[in-house]
């Protein structure tokens, strides 16, 4: 059973992102990049823990991302994954989640993927649609919000559990299939050192754009962008706070009251 | 000449100040105030493999080389500096074993380390004497085919939590340094007791204790190299953990300087960030020159003993001109927090603390000036 990870390399949280001249997009100089997005680390996790568990055959990660995006899928390998694909895109191309759906779609579909995983959205964009959307390019049913899942080889069926209002679902289905995690059983592990260096020897395969997009072409609707950003803004600076003064706390909540009915007119 | 570092040294370097952000940091403050040995720290930097360096990959270790030694200590003292020193007690411990041991005694001694959490302590200084090493007063009489080992060792790191000791002792102390021998002395020997833990200053996350030998009988198959070879196991051991320990003196000052920036372009005074006065601008700009100085001397240093060149002058140097650099880059730091910065309550303090130890452990700072000196005046005689 060989598995499929989809990972993506994100600007660090703590970085401070400026927008770009173009307006349309965050300006990715000075920003530092995280080593991988968290979901996707736990679902690189959790796809090792079953290979371990369940003496899976081999598991890939797969990234579609500038250059910078091989510091990821190192990260993957040194946490213990065989192999990985960079999909290498022009340093500040944009691309829409359902053409980079595409893209991994067509890339995968030459990989043996019984079961191919995705963190359930990246942390940057959060725009979670690449799952959903690789089982509707590969053809496959598509499981989301799962929590720690359980193969049955012989049954040819998957375990599942994803949280639900007030508890958690237990639920199951056939795979090949497209699985976005939440979370998975185990955190993460941290690659040691030895394997960090193993990881280095590898076999990581890099794909150019225009080679990953002559693939795209066979799909349906594929090179029609199916969204467009018009604009990228950073949210507002927030207002001061407005210090509530009185000599005892009845003459400060009726200043309060005031202030809430005449200045915010919540009241 | 070329200063950037590999790809694999880059990924190195990532690893360890990731390690040191998630593991270390949120955790050096606690172990700090309560003098706290955070045992579980210790485990997570071992199972990274963060802990046994210098031990060569067949024997399991992580068989680093200096530049990596040193861009991983400088990433963990960041975060602390004295945890940082109770890891890096593996490497001074079990190098007189990579030195000096044995094909058997390093089978032996060092595969333990890497299978399993374990920690081993270096065992040279006595109470009456550090830097005199010569003087020593702990003794090892030769019976049959065992040695009987006498004495007490003092401010030794880790050893009230070390399953290993590598200790020196003289076999005729009249011999002075020539009497030297050094010995794989196992924890669970009879007659080998440690001293209650240390109160320090700093490094509080670090445990330091004596350890005592009363008739403490190891067979002949112990003794690291031949007897009379101890100082010499020593003083290569030392040549070899000194220029790491620049590193952690640059990591401790770096954390300071890291604090002191950010503060500054906080706190206002007279109506602006005080980083927009001169006086505090210009601190910054001594102490980002004295910590980019004792980074360069140690890479330095760390190259030229992967080159297998001697480092005994330029680890000196390294180390020297570290630690009184992270002395006063830390003090300097306080300084710009003004009364917070005397405070327990922020960072900096204990920075100057745990940065005070470095001028004084792996030979004190005025040895290191005496070697310095000594080098230096044989190109002029």
């Amino acid at each position: 059973m060989d598995v499929i990870v989809c990972v993506k390399q994100i600007p660090d949280p703590e970085t401070k992102l400026r927008v770009a001249a173009s307006g349309k997009s965050y300006d990715p100089d000075g920003v530092k990049f995280t080593i991988v997005n968290t979901y996707d680390e736990a679902t690189v996790e959790e796809a090792l823990r079953m290979k371990e568990e369940f003496g899976f055959g081999a598991v890939r990660t797969v990234t579609v991302g500038p250059a910078r995006s091989e510091e990821a899928l190192r990260h993957t390998l040194a946490m213990g994954a065989d192999e990985a694909v960079l999909v290498e895109t022009p340093p500040n191309a944009v691309l829409d989640p359902l053409l980079v759906a595409r893209i991994l779609s067509a890339v995968i579909k030459d990989m043996p993927h019984d079961l191919v995983m995705v963190g359930k959205h990246a942390q940057d964009d959060e725009a979670g649609q690449v799952g959903s959307a690789l089982g509707e390019y590969l053809g496959l049913p598509s499981y989301a919000f799962v929590t720690g899942l359980t193969p049955d080889s012989g049954a040819h069926v998957l375990k599942m559990a994803r949280y639900v209002e007030g508890g958690e679902e237990a639920f199951g289905g056939p795979f090949p299939a497209v699985v976005s995690l939440l979370k998975g059983v185990k955190d993460p592990r941290t690659p040691t050192l030895p394997n960090i260096l193993k990881a280095r020897k590898k076999p990581l395969k890099k794909i150019p754009l225009p080679e990953a997009l002559a693939k795209v072409g066979a799909l349906p609707g594929a090179g029609n962008p199916t969204s467009e950003t018009l604009a990228f803004t950073l949210p507002p600076p927030r207002a001061g706070a407005k210090m509530i003064e009185g000599q005892t706390p009845e003459e400060q909540v009726e200043k309060l009251l005031k202030s809430l009915k005449e200045e915010a007119k919540v009241l | 000449m070329d200063f950037s570092i590999t790809a694999d040294q880059k990924e190195l370097q990532t690893a360890a100040r990731r390690f040191a952000k998630e593991t270390m940091a949120p955790r050096a403050a606690e172990a700090d105030k309560k003098g706290i040995f955070p045992e579980e720290v210790y485990r997570e930097a071992w199972k990274m493999g963060l802990m046994n360096l210098n031990v060569p990959a067949e024997f399991g270790g992580s068989g680093l080389g200096m530049i990596e030694q040193v861009l991983i200590t400088e990433e963990l003292a960041h975060a602390c500096g004295g945890m940082t020193t109770s890891i890096l007690a593996n490497c001074l411990a079990l190098q007189p074993i990579n030195l000096a041991g044995t094909p058997e005694q390093k089978a032996k001694f060092l595969a333990p380390f890497c299978a399993d959490y374990n920690l081993a302590s270096f065992a040279l200084t006595e109470p009456g004497g550090g830097s005199d090493v010569a003087s020593m007063k702990t003794t090892a009489r030769k019976e049959g085919d065992h040695y009987i080992l006498d004495g007490e060792k003092a401010f030794i790191t880790n050893a009230p939590h070390a399953s290993l000791f590598t200790v020196f002792a003289t076999v005729d102390r009249s011999l002075r340094h020539k009497g030297i021998t050094a010995f794989i002395v196992p924890r669970d020997t009879p007659g080998l007791t440690t001293g209650k833990e240390e109160d320090k200053m700093g490094q509080r996350a670090s445990a330091t204790s004596t350890v005592n030998f009363e008739g403490v009988k190891i067979p002949v198959a112990n003794r690291l190299g031949q007897e009379g070879e101890g100082f010499r196991v020593a003083m290569t051991t030392l040549d070899s953990t000194r220029t790491p320990i620049g590193a952690l003196a640059v990591g401790i000052a770096q954390a300071a300087l890291d604090h002191a920036a950010a503060y500054s372009l906080q706190r206002t005074a007279f109506g602006k960030p005080i980083a927009e006065h001169q006086a505090i601008a210009l601190k910054l700009a001594n102490m980002a020159q004295l910590v980019d100085a004792a980074r360069l001397l140690t890479m330095r240093s760390a190259w030229l003993f992967d080159e297998g060149k001697s480092v005994t002058l330029e680890s000196s140097i390294a180390k020297c001109f570290a630690s009184d650099m992270a002395m006063e880059v830390t003090n300097e730091a306080i300084q710009i927090f003004g009364g917070n910065g005397y405070m327990r309550e922020y960072p900096v303090e204990k920075l100057l603390r745990d940065a005070k130890l470095t001028q004084i452990y792996e030979g004190a700072n005025e040895i290191q000036r005496l070697v310095i000196a000594r080098e230096l005046l044989k190109r002029y005689s």
